[in-house]
């Protein structure tokens, strides 16, 4: 029996990002938010391992009063219990670290298990954080795990190898978006997901702040000459790679 | 201004000792054995560190170090190893972090930084009086210095994750960050079958092939070391040819920094031409036997 807590987020669906024509700046309004990319492997690969070894998967989510769909997502795939704590306010992975830390804390914890970097602030800050708030091991970049007994072991993809890792509960992990291929939930358990009860509690800690100064998409200072006549773009691009190639 | 860097890898280390020195004093850290490496970029002291490197005992040895040498900031390398000790560095440090940053600047007390977000699709400009940072890899070249750094050696604590054992990844040797040309092909190329006939071009140009997320790690057409992107290598070619690559904002955010951009693409509507300076649109499998013969002729 193992107890997992998975910690998901929200992010916009970036697809539908586009940025304002006159000011650059992203237009968010009206964009659907979702579970995030890394999020649903997290909540898949915690399932599996209670589907293979028993026990509890309990979602947390650090989010506002919209998080309650991108719960009921982690239930239909299979999550237990689910935590909302709102008061989210921004991309401030040391707040985030303390308060998602301490709701941890208050709970029975084998595995934490989070995505390696999320798909919209990029960070990948928060796995090292939580546990270095916790004061518990973390087994990073997981592509594989196994439990035996009260040891977890993953492999750990790492840029120039591969390690086979491990350490003794509690641990952390974060995974990588090739550990699993998330299921789509049956329509059954989606219904049953909405009834299920949320826990929400609003956040009482406070961050430093940042000041943003600005947030814009980057302007493409590139040419763009787009040539449709083949041959006539042919014979502009080779002059240019002869330049380039050099 | 005095900083401390870390990356276990010595050539990234040295992209932010040459890119940080212009603001003031440089220590940098690195793995015990590829120590010798980086003292040749300007950096005032290097340190060897010595042990299997984990997320915990080098963040508590960066932590301790940092409050004894009275460094103003802490700088890593974002890799999946940095990452992890960054976060935990800043979490011990009780310090604000900016992660992935492009450039930075020291104020007064605050710390002007810029950074890609919301997946690649904007610029953060940010100011904060954050400590710790993770650099973006590829910022810039790093540039060697005549003096050398005296390296200090220094050993890592017990870390409370066990490695079982270590499978070096099978490497082609291939250098995307230090290529000059990159000829890269995303989706568009079909399959893998149909690489064989984009090789041609990459010989014409004498370039690398390097390729999008999807082909690198969905199809593993190629592998992964040859990933361009937000999840793989920054990479700043002289020439980048984008073959049969839509454009999606993820890989876009991995070339920005390339000097002239070509793209070869059947679909007129592809972003990939918006981030171009040249673009073809046509069949690849047309255009690029063409354009090898025009090359050759």
């Amino acid at each position: 029996m193992v107890d997992i807590i998975v910690l998901i987020k929200q992010m916009p669906d970036l697809e539908q990002v586009k940025p304002d024509p006159t000011t650059g700046e992203p237009q968010l309004k009206n964009v659907p938010l979702k579970l995030e990319n890394l999020s649903e492997n997290s909540v898949e690969e915690a399932v599996r391992l209670k589907e293979k070894y028993g026990g509890k998967v309990t979602a947390i989510i650090f989010g506002n009063e919209q998080s309650s769909a991108i719960l009921k997502k982690a239930y239909a795939m299979g999550a237990d219990e689910g935590h909302i704590i709102t008061g989210f306010k921004g991309n401030n992975p040391s707040l985030t670290a303390k308060v998602l830390g301490e709701k941890i804390r208050a709970l029975k914890h084998d595995i934490v298990i989070l995505g390696n970097q999320s798909a919209d602030s990029i960070s990948g800050l928060l796995a090292g954080k939580i546990a270095n708030h916790l004061g518990i091991p973390l087994l990073g970049n997981a592509n594989s795990i196994e439990v035996s007994g009260s040891t977890v072991k993953v492999k750990r993809a790492l840029e120039e190898n591969n390690q086979i890792i491990q350490a003794d509960f509690p641990v952390v992990i974060s995974v990588t978006q090739e550990i699993n291929e998330p299921r789509l939930p049956p329509v059954m358990q989606i219904m049953q997901a909405g009834r299920k009860p949320i826990n929400t509690e609003a956040a009482t800690l406070t961050g430093r702040e940042v000041k943003v100064l600005s947030n814009k998409a980057p302007k493409s200072e590139r040419k763009k000459m787009v040539f449709e006549d083949v041959d006539k773009g042919i014979a502009e691009i080779v002059k240019v790679i002869r330049e380039e190639s050099r | 201004m005095k900083a401390l860097v870390f990356s276990e890898f010595p050539e990234m280390a040295a992209q932010m000792v040459t890119y940080l020195k212009k603001q003031g004093e440089v220590d940098a850290a690195t793995a015990g054995s590829k120590a010798d490496a980086l003292s040749h970029y300007g950096a005032g002291k290097v340190y060897s560190l010595n042990g299997q490197m984990q997320f915990d005992n080098v963040s508590s040895w960066l932590v301790e170090t940092y409050k004894a040498g009275g460094y103003d900031y802490l700088f890593v390398a974002s890799t999946i190893l940095g990452r992890e000790v960054a976060g935990a560095a800043s979490q011990a440090l009780g310090a604000g972090i900016i992660p992935e940053i492009t450039e930075f600047q020291a104020g007064q007390s605050n710390a002007h930084t810029k950074r890609y977000f919301l997946g690649g699709k904007t610029v953060l400009e940010e100011e904060s009086d954050s400590k710790v940072f993770t650099f973006a890899p590829g910022i810039m070249d790093a540039e060697k210095v005549d003096s050398q750094s005296p390296v200090t050696p220094a050993e890592l604590k017990q870390s409370a994750v066990t490695v079982v054992s270590v499978e070096e990844k099978q490497s082609s040797g291939v250098n995307l960050e230090k290529a000059k040309v990159i000829v890269s092909i995303g989706r568009g190329v079909g399959k893998k079958e149909n690489i064989a006939q984009v090789e041609p071009l990459v010989k014409a140009v004498n370039g690398e092939l390097a390729g999008s997320r999807p082909v690198c790690l969905d199809y593993q057409w190629l592998s992964d070391e040859r990933q361009v992107g937000i999840s793989g290598k920054k990479v700043r070619p002289n020439l980048y040819i984008a073959v049969g690559i839509s454009g999606q904002i993820q890989h876009i955010a991995g070339m920005r920094g390339s000097k002239v951009v070509i793209a070869l693409n059947k679909d007129k509507s592809a972003p990939i031409f918006d981030e171009s300076d040249y673009g073809i649109v046509g069949d690849l499998f047309q255009v690029i036997p063409k354009l090898v013969k025009a090359l050759g002729a």
